[in-house]
């Protein structure tokens, strides 16, 4: 296992109900990320949020992106002091939305603004920079119409990386990927994970091997069952992993480790009692 | 390409063949009305005739400019006013008001036109507050339905890059869908070609091709009446092809969009 050891809290979910027409989604929902700290290297967060569709992991990523409000409880964010709002957190939206009607360059411009507004100059650098680390250069005057899937969803992300200020929330970013595609998807995470230590990326999906390759932390959000096995409304996260406890993060061959395989074996049986 | 496959639901040809078919059923029209074996029909030369009778002896050419100038001020005038109420109906006060101005299209025009020229000064101003009225019901419908297709997440968008309720209409509702604005447009300024020769029909001071094309068709006369009518087509075709160049222009990814 890799020395590490937890720094300041950088997110907080307390307590988080929400109900929608009298009809309860989530219920008590609490969870936090903590600062991992491994000496020697920069190590930003990464947490898998898992759970079955249609079990309100959409409307928690709402709320943690500060775009819906809680009927109770809030999300809180280091140094805040306040309920999360909308553009504190950079949000990847599954089909990568993007400004159709402006290009790469306006697009993420637009973006870079709101850090540099007092000097496009500077802004200009940064966008440039990004797109060059990031293999964009060439399509910096195309429309996003013109590029295609990985391309867009590089776009998408930088647009959040230059807007927003450490976290990132990412909605299924491998639904519909190809293995090799996949794999690219959870490189970038690692890469822009890794760019400054208090980067947070919280990847919300369903797929249950491609997320917990890449994370850190792994929250599973299910539902309670009554004495007669029926579904209580209202999911929470019913489980939480520390992948670095167990040895399963930070590790480029992950895959094809044998417990790798067993986690995901066990988190399968997992999900279907949820 | 098989053959049958022209007679296949939503089947793909070449550009090559859809050229083909066009030549060939233009071609098909053409040699039906040359030989037409409807006797009340005009047959091209006689419709060729009244063509150059109308310009040198009717001004027809004046009438089509004065027409075309009242369509084009019809389409400035509307378009200001349905973009207007269209990004108004986005505020919940105005919501009620321009959803009735939208059902307004339902009303008869010759019922109305007793009311429009109590409340108009001349012939032209009547004129043209009919056709802003006949355009800007339909326009604003189209617009608001564009603007109600808009999905959630380009508004998700908007708020995570900390626009406020103002930039996001702007960068969403405005910039985001002028190419679907220019398109709402194109479709209304048909409708207002198609209501221009009505309109110049009930209101025939100041002229226009529809008080000249009334006039033939009172006194039966069929090839004038087609050749006018063809001048309306083609003008008319003009039209929506200088709104498409116009939309290629200001918006160049619209193509790209409507391609996927």
């Amino acid at each position: 296992m890799t020395p590490h050891s937890y720094g300041a809290t950088l997110l907080q979910i307390q307590d988080v109900s929400l109900e929608y027409n009298g009809k309860l989604v989530l219920k008590g929902v609490n969870a936090e990320i903590k600062d991992v700290i491994v000496p020697g290297r920069i190590t930003g967060q990464v947490v898998g949020f898992i759970g079955p569709s249609g079990i309100g992991k959409s409307s928690l990523f709402r709320i943690m992106a500060g775009l819906e409000q809680p009927t109770s409880g809030r999300v809180l964010l280091s140094g805040a002091g306040h309920p999360v709002k909308a553009g504190e957190v950079g949000v990847v939206a599954q089909n990568y939305p993007l400004f159709e009607h402006r290009s790469v360059l306006s697009n993420l411009m637009l973006a870079a603004s709101r850090k540099h507004d007092e000097s496009p100059k500077e802004a200009h650098e940064r966008v440039v920079a990004l797109l060059n680390e990031f293999d964009l250069y060439e399509q910096i005057n195309h429309y996003p119409m013109q590029l295609s899937g990985g391309q867009r969803q590089r776009c998408a992300i930088l647009q959040q990386i230059l807007c927003s200020d450490h976290f990132i929330l990412m909605d299924e970013p491998f639904s519909g990927l190809d293995p090799i595609m996949k794999g690219k998807t959870q490189d970038l995470i690692l890469k822009i994970a890794n760019m400054n230590e208090l980067n947070t990326i919280i990847i919300v999906s369903h797929d249950i091997a491609a997320a917990s390759a890449v994370s850190d932390h792994l929250w599973v959000m299910g539902r309670d069952r009554d004495a007669d096995g029926k579904v209580v409304p209202g999911a929470r996260i019913v489980q939480t992993y520390d992948l670095i406890e167990r040895d399963l993060a930070w590790r480029p061959n992950i895959r094809t480790e044998p417990k790798f395989a067993e986690f995901v074996v066990e988190m399968d049986e997992l999900f279907k009692t949820l | 390409m098989q053959s049958g496959s022209l007679f296949t639901p939503n089947a793909v040809v070449s550009k090559q063949t859809m050229r083909l078919l066009i030549t060939f059923q233009v071609v098909a029209v053409l040699c039906f009305w040359a030989v037409s074996p409807f006797p009340f029909l005009p047959r091209p030369h006689e419709v060729g005739t009244s063509l150059h009778d109308l310009w040198f002896y009717d001004n027809l050419g004046i009438e089509l400019f004065t027409s075309f100038t009242l369509n084009l001020e019809t389409l400035l005038v509307s378009t200001i006013l349905s973009l207007g109420l269209a990004y108004l109906n986005t505020m919940p006060f105005f919501r009620p008001m321009v959803a009735l101005f939208g059902r307004l299209r339902f009303l008869s025009m010759v019922g109305l036109s007793f009311f429009f020229t109590l409340m108009t000064k001349n012939g032209h101003q009547l004129k043209l507050s009919m056709l802003v009225f006949s355009v800007s019901v339909f326009f604003v419908t189209g617009m608001a339905d564009v603007i109600a297709c808009i999905p959630k997440e380009q508004y998700d968008l908007a708020k995570t890059l900390h626009m406020g309720p103002w930039r996001t209409m702007w960068e969403v509702v405005v910039l985001g869908q002028i190419d679907r604005a220019f398109e709402v447009l194109r479709q209304n300024a048909a409708i207002g070609f198609l209501m221009l020769t009505m309109v110049e029909g009930m209101s025939r001071s100041g002229g226009g091709i529809g008080s000249l094309l009334l006039n033939q068709n009172r006194y039966f006369h069929l090839s004038a009446v087609m050749a006018i009518q063809l001048c309306v087509l083609a003008i008319g075709l003009a039209q929506d092809y200088s709104i498409g160049v116009l939309r290629r222009i200001c918006c160049p990814y619209a193509d790209l969009r409507r391609a996927k």
